[in-house]
């Protein structure tokens, strides 16, 4: 959620749902996490209700800037083609810079797109459903996707694991 | 033949490259019946969402002998799916943003509101 005043819209209504459905809360989860998932469907819903346009500027957003990575026959180009991750996923995990910058590389996408990849990817939400809910056609959907995973591959490389002062703390 | 595949060995981290005459012309057949790597990231991506054919999945293995960076991007696909699915375990350190108090006092009033309803 970008703009504060709609997260706190949907900070609210969690509550209130929160508050009219206590009784089904078994305690079986923690609080925190009951209302979490409270609103995590809140956002879904706000998403559907925006609507199902994506631009083309959403989906053009990488085509320029990572055409030369490949040279014209395809193939990548040996100087800007995929690093070696170091050090592996789980360490880095550990470190709260390294979120810092997860966040802000998915603030660069353009929203439809970042909330698409967080249905897929955090929530691992079935690709039809994503198309049913946000009423998407299974193309744009991968190519959504696709786009989602190459940008954030890409900002993670060139703003964490290429950068030297992530080894220094 | 232009734009075959034939890449140069120098620091090159694939396995196969023109290091002498069998692996060149092993890897113009591997780079011939393969899909090009700008191709590869897009069947990747779709390979996180649904199953491949084994026929592709063959095409693949045989593509990341001549192509590390194809090999290190489906990896790193994982990995990005895994950051991602770990996004609740860090929501502090993920977003330092809180409400305002002046959001707090609207919700604890509105709240108060609901209950007397």
């Amino acid at each position: 959620m970008r703009r504060p005043e709609i997260a706190e819209d949907l900070v609210q209504e969690t509550f209130f749902a929160a508050v009219r459905t206590s009784g089904s809360f078994r305690g079986k989860s923690s609080e925190r996490s009951w209302l979490c998932s409270i609103l995590k469907n809140k956002i879904c819903d706000h998403f559907r209700k925006l609507g199902r346009e994506t631009s083309f500027t959403d989906l053009e957003f990488l085509d320029d800037e990572l055409s030369h990575k490949f040279v014209p026959q395809g193939f990548w180009n040996h100087e800007h083609g995929p690093f070696e991750w170091k050090p592996e996923a789980e360490v880095v995990m550990h470190r709260a810079e390294f979120w810092e910058t997860f966040r802000n590389c998915l603030s660069k996408l353009p929203q439809r797109v970042a909330h698409v990849f967080m249905l897929r990817e955090m929530e691992g939400m079935e690709t039809e459903q994503i198309c049913r809910d946000l009423n998407i056609s299974p193309n744009n959907l991968w190519v959504m996707l696709h786009r989602a995973r190459m940008a954030l591959r890409e900002c993670l490389e060139m703003n964490w694991f290429k950068d030297p002062q992530q080894e220094s703390g | 033949m232009s734009g075959e595949y034939n890449p140069s060995p120098e620091g090159n981290p694939s396995l196969l490259a023109r290091r002498n005459r069998f692996q060149t012309a092993l890897v113009k057949f591997i780079g011939r019946h393969t899909p090009k790597c700008r191709e590869v990231v897009r069947i990747l991506s779709q390979s996180m969402d649904s199953k491949l054919s084994l026929t592709m999945r063959i095409k693949l293995r045989l593509h990341y002998l001549i192509c590390a960076w194809c090999q290190r991007y489906e990896k790193q696909l994982h990995e990005l799916r895994k950051f991602a699915s770990s996004v609740p375990d860090h929501v502090d350190d993920f977003s330092a943003d809180t409400l305002s108090p002046a959001a707090k006092e609207r919700l604890k009033e509105a709240l108060r509101e609901e209950r007397r309803e």
